[in-house]
């Protein structure tokens, strides 16, 4: 069965627009930062994967090729994944899955985006006039949410506020408003009707990466390993007939699939903290709820009695999430690292005291695409 | 890393779909191959699915989102994409397969290169900074390896034009030979011709491979290697990125009966039948190769399928499948196939 | 053959003008060109050219060490480009080729503008030829057989570069998929035409050509016509984001409309004649056609979900009570 994989490294740029770098520097920042983490050089690497939103986005078809020197890959395998918005713990998972098939001991993966290059809102809708954005897609299934919860319209403004609180506190966090507060995310410009500018993600530049290694390969580095005890992928398709885009159940199985094979039975218990993929701050409550965190219809009560703060009984993005930094195609990757961070016990100023267990999530499409990991300070940790 | 042999995978069912130019959707051939896989085996669900495919191709984002809908995504399913040819989504699918906690595995390619002009798009795969500004296609990339071979003395303009004319039975390399140059030194049909189309392969792991056929094909290796993008770095002679996926993938370790390499300029050929030391014995592009048919992000999976159909109809024990991407050849992959072990 | 412009297929040009943040190697580089000056970078004994920023071989940092190479230089391979593409840096026919650059140690590829393939030649010479008005961009400088005219007179002193812009330009040309021809036909004689599952009895507007949830294909057999009214069962409120291309400058609104007799809605329906306080989910609405000779299919291509206001002049209130919104819940997409 797989063999045990954890990640050693880690790597991750600032997320402000970087305008003083090639891609290939922004994507060297994060591979050598990972490497140097996990004490080792392009060396000791045995293959590397990539990932990224659409080529559209930087106007680079299959970077895999123009970036295999940079990231030290000539003479390796190299490939790239591509899963809209779940693209970077996608990439996670892939370049786990090398580990785990026993054929790589070590492998680097790389996501990014480079937003300032070119125009997502542009590139999302293929160059046509009229694109609606991903908040066009999401604010209708938003408002669904909130009919069918009846949630009060506070919760976005207070996900908008404590994401943006908590980044204040993670140097490499996007956006920095050390004002914020709901009064100001509450008078920000409505995107899109129930949407505001405040309760959005930004565009961002950046990259991120892990070192993923064997459990051997693991044991012999200097730094601590986060132990990937469980990961999991569902997708479904956009529009049919029948289908719930609200609480997806590609959703739904992809988180049950992911406490199933780490034995979780009590996820918001036996889990202590989670980065979830919020692009548009709704988006926490119903993760919550449709990744089985909490009952239908209760995932916003979490959020409101402060549950899901930095010191709550279940933080969620306590590095800032998307909401502070959106470097799309890596965004991903950032959760699913961030979460590593957490029970490395090296997350600064933004670590949850006592982590053990957390979760890194990201989701993409027309919330049809989902990527998940548990990661865990132990190989075998002891559930409570 | 290990090479050594892993949880067995078999190839169980292989379909494509295959236009010169098709007007319907993506999706729609994918769903033709998907279904005459399943059919052949038997099966509705699998485990766990891995499609190639590319946005640039069709100029729009998200191509693979239109695909799911040919590969039944509902109830939801276990499933990933690379945004490059099938070949290596195969390959992610052969090591999550190998992991153990997957049986079945579903493999697809597919694109629509009709829609765009693929010399034009292919560019935007060079540097950004210093060569994608140029326009840097791939037919004049070939006519740089090309002329480095015959520079060299290792191969000479007849050798392009027998490769090209694999999938022209009964013509004359000769006559070839007299049609003007198109890129110097390559001449049109040098070049094959982009085909819309998809491949579909079915694998299934270890004990449960005989529920599924009598004849499966095992996928006794696998792996692939890059080179620099820098072609001043390069021997544009040589592909010691193919040979190291050969080696890899454990190509030497008996007889290869067929081979079905992605040769789509033919100097392509010449270059890997010395990197992958393919001798007389072993057959070239019996099906013609992707002169026949080259179906971009498919071509490389339909190697596969081409090796997997002759194993599995007796014609072939052992074949080789390589698939190419890049300028030049920068990367490589290859897959060993065999009949029953 | 007459021509069928109905029918001539959609031709799109997807184009946008990147800007690329050259880091401090490529963009010394690309401003060495603006000053006549070709750079490399001299990495463990050898002198790369286009200068890179780490080991090509390994992925090392290096120190940036740039020294000038060329501008003369000598052709190890080429190849003639007989049929120029719209992104190659000349109309006419003109060489790629591997120049080895005087100080150089490894070649790059660039063009070479010799004017016929009979005076290139393997180990031939070259020199380079500087723009005169330099963009900052690999496209400052081409080279010429040694002899030419060398052309160009660039400033001494240019500013340094940092960015560097490549307009991606690309046109695609497809035909309508044949059922979303024969839809667009069917708005034109005023019939909406979707498709019907042979397997689910389903009804989609537009078909898909196929049944993604029975996955069957579709063919004209299944094609069949719903209602010009129907109910909202989503919407949001677009207030335009301004990019390359985009026309839209006000908020309207975009809706999903379950059209009666359908199983799934119409999306992205642009609604500018009600307002936002008056939309609703649920609410009844009415379409108002295009006199047939004013009718616009061109926004309908074989992807996007929008164009139907080329087809309709406006939406209006039926009147009609509204559905609970309960009831379309399952087509909130």
């Amino acid at each position: 069965m797989a063999r045990p994989c954890a990640v050693v490294g880690i790597g991750q740029t600032d997320y402000r627009r970087r305008l003083e770098v090639s891609l290939e520097g922004l994507v060297r920042w994060a591979a050598l930062e990972a490497l140097a983490d996990a004490g080792l050089t392009f060396a000791d690497i045995d293959a590397v994967v990539i990932g990224k939103a659409p080529d559209l986005l930087e106007g680079v078809m299959m970077p895999e090729l123009s970036l295999a020197d940079a990231l030290g890959a000539v003479g390796k395998p190299i490939h790239r994944v591509h899963t809209a918005g779940s693209v970077g713990a996608a990439t996670a998972i892939s370049g786990a899955t090398m580990i785990e098939s026993g054929r790589y001991d070590r492998v680097l993966v790389v996501c990014y985006e480079k937003q300032s290059e070119g125009n997502a809102t542009w590139a999302l809708s293929g160059g046509r006039s009229g694109g609606q954005g991903a908040g066009g897609t999401f604010a209708p299934w938003i408002r669904g949410y909130i009919k069918r919860s009846g949630a009060p319209e506070h919760i976005g403004w207070k996900v908008a506020v404590k994401d943006r609180r908590n980044a204040l506190r993670n140097p490499h966090a996007h956006l920095r408003i050390p004002d914020i507060s709901l009064e100001k995310v509450k008078e920000s410009p409505m995107l899109w009707e129930p949407l505001r500018f405040l309760e959005s993600c930004p565009s961002s530049d950046g990259a991120a990466a892990v070192v993923l290694a064997s459990e051997d390969a693991a044991r012999r580095g200097p730094s601590k390993p986060a132990w990937i005890i469980s990961h999991a992928k569902r997708s479904e398709y956009s529009s049919f007939p029948g289908r719930d885009p609200i609480r997806p159940r590609a959703g739904v199985d992809c988180a049950e699939a992911l406490y199933r094979k780490a034995g979780i039975t009590d996820p918001l218990r036996q889990i202590d903290c989670a980065e979830l993929y919020v692009p548009f701050s709704w988006y926490e409550p119903m993760w919550l709820e449709g990744h089985l965190l909490a009952a239908q219809g209760e995932g916003w009560k979490l959020t409101d009695g402060g549950a899901t703060e930095l010191g709550g009984s279940f933080p969620v993005n306590p590095s800032g999430g998307v909401l502070s930094s959106n470097p799309i195609g890596a965004s991903g990757l950032v959760r699913c690292l961030e979460a590593a961070r957490q029970v490395r016990g090296t997350a600064g100023e933004h670590q949850v005291d006592g982590a053990r267990i957390a979760l890194g999530h990201a989701y993409g499409g027309a919330a049809q695409y989902f990527a998940m990991w548990l990661v865990s300070s132990e190989l075998q940790p002891e559930l409570r | 890393m290990t090479s050594s042999p892993g949880r067995p995978v078999a190839i169980v069912a292989a379909a494509s779909a295959l236009h010169p130019v098709y007007h319907g959707p993506e999706a729609t051939l994918v769903m033709t191959c998907v279904n005459e896989v399943r059919q052949a085996a038997g099966v509705d669900r699998v485990d766990f699915t891995m499609a190639g495919s590319c946005d640039y191709l069709a100029g729009s984002p998200f191509v693979f989102v239109m695909n799911i809908e040919g590969m039944g995504a509902w109830p939801p399913i276990y499933e990933s994409h690379v945004e490059m040819d099938g070949a290596w989504a195969l390959f992610e699918a052969w090591l999550r397969l190998q992991v153990g906690d997957v049986d079945t595995a579903l493999v697809v390619g597919s694109g629509r290169p009709s829609v765009g002009n693929q010399r034009e798009v292919f560019s935007l795969q060079t540097d950004p900074y210093t060569m994608a500004p140029l326009g840097l296609d791939p037919v004049s990339l070939a006519g740089l390896q090309a002329r480095a071979l015959l520079e060299a003395g290792i191969a000479t303009e007849a050798d392009f034009a027998a490769a090209a004319g694999r999938a022209l039975p009964g013509m004359d390399p000769g006559d070839l030979l007299a049609a003007p140059y198109f890129n110097d030194p390559l001449r049109s049909h040098d070049v094959a011709t982009p085909t819309d189309g998809a491949a579909a392969v079915l694998l299934v792991a270890g004990d449960r491979v005989a529920e599924f056929t009598d004849t499966p094909v095992w996928i006794t290796g696998m792996d692939h290697r890059v080179e620099s993008h820098h072609l001043g770095l390069r021997d544009l002679t040589r592909s010691p990125s193919a040979a190291a996926a050969a080696a890899h993938a454990g190509a030497a370790d008996g007889p290869i009966d067929v081979a079905e390499l992605m040769v789509v300029h033919s100097p392509e050929e010449i270059v890997l039948r010395n990197a992958l030391g393919l001798g007389a014995d072993t057959r070239i592009n019996p099906s013609g190769g992707p002169f026949a048919a080259n179906p971009i992000m498919a071509t490389g999976l339909m190697r596969v399928v081409e090796v997997a159909r002759r194993i599995a109809s007796g014609e072939a024990r052992r074949g080789l499948a390589h698939a190419s991407s890049g300028p030049c050849l920068q990367q490589n992959l290859v897959a060993v196939l065999e009949g029953e072990l | 053959m007459a021509a069928q412009p109905e029918r001539a297929g959609l031709s799109t040009v997807l184009e946008y003008p990147y800007t690329r943040t050259t880091g401090p190697v490529v963009g010394a580089f690309l401003g060495g060109l603006g000053r006549g000056r070709l750079l490399g970078s001299r990495i463990g004994g050898r002198v790369i050219c286009p200068p890179v920023e780490y080991d090509p071989e390994t992925g090392h940092r290096v120190e940036a060490d740039l020294v000038p190479v060329g501008p003369g230089g000598s052709v190890a391979v080429w190849t003639w480009v007989r049929e120029p593409t719209a992104r190659h840096p000349f109309d006419r026919p003109f060489a790629f080729a591997l120049i080895l650059l005087d100080g150089a140690d490894t070649p790059f590829v660039h063009a070479v503008d010799a004017g016929s393939a009979e005076l290139m030649s393997c180990g031939m010479r070259v020199t380079a030829r500087f723009a005169d008005e330099p963009a900052g961009a690999i496209t400052d400088v081409v080279f010429v057989p040694e002899g030419s005219e060398p052309g160009g007179s660039p400033a001494a002193e240019a500013e340094p570069v940092t960015t560097t812009t490549h307009l991606i330009s690309l046109r695609y040309s497809q035909p309508l998929h044949p059922h979303r021809q024969r839809f667009v036909d069917g708005l034109r004689a005023g019939r909406i035409i979707g498709q019907r599952s042979p397997v689910s009895g389903l009804v989609y507007v537009p078909g898909r050509g196929h049944d993604q949830l029975e996955r069957v294909t579709m063919g004209e057999e299944h094609d069949t016509a719903v209602a010009d009214r129907g109910t909202v069962t989503s919407f949001t409120e677009i207030t335009p984001v301004q990019y390359h291309g985009q026309k839209e400058t006000e908020p309207y609104i975009r809706a999903s409309i379950l059209l009666d007799g359908a199983s799934a809605p119409i999306t992205g329906v642009d609604v500018r004649s009600i307002p936002l306080a008056r939309f609703r989910v649920g609410l009844r609405l009415q379409a108002v056609w295009r006199p047939e000779d004013e009718r616009d299919t061109s926004g309908f291509d074989n992807w996007a979900v929008g164009g139907w206001e080329g087809v309709f002049a406006r939406w209006e209130p039926t009147g009609e009570p509204d559905v609970d919104s309960a009831l379309l819940e399952e087509h909130v997409f």
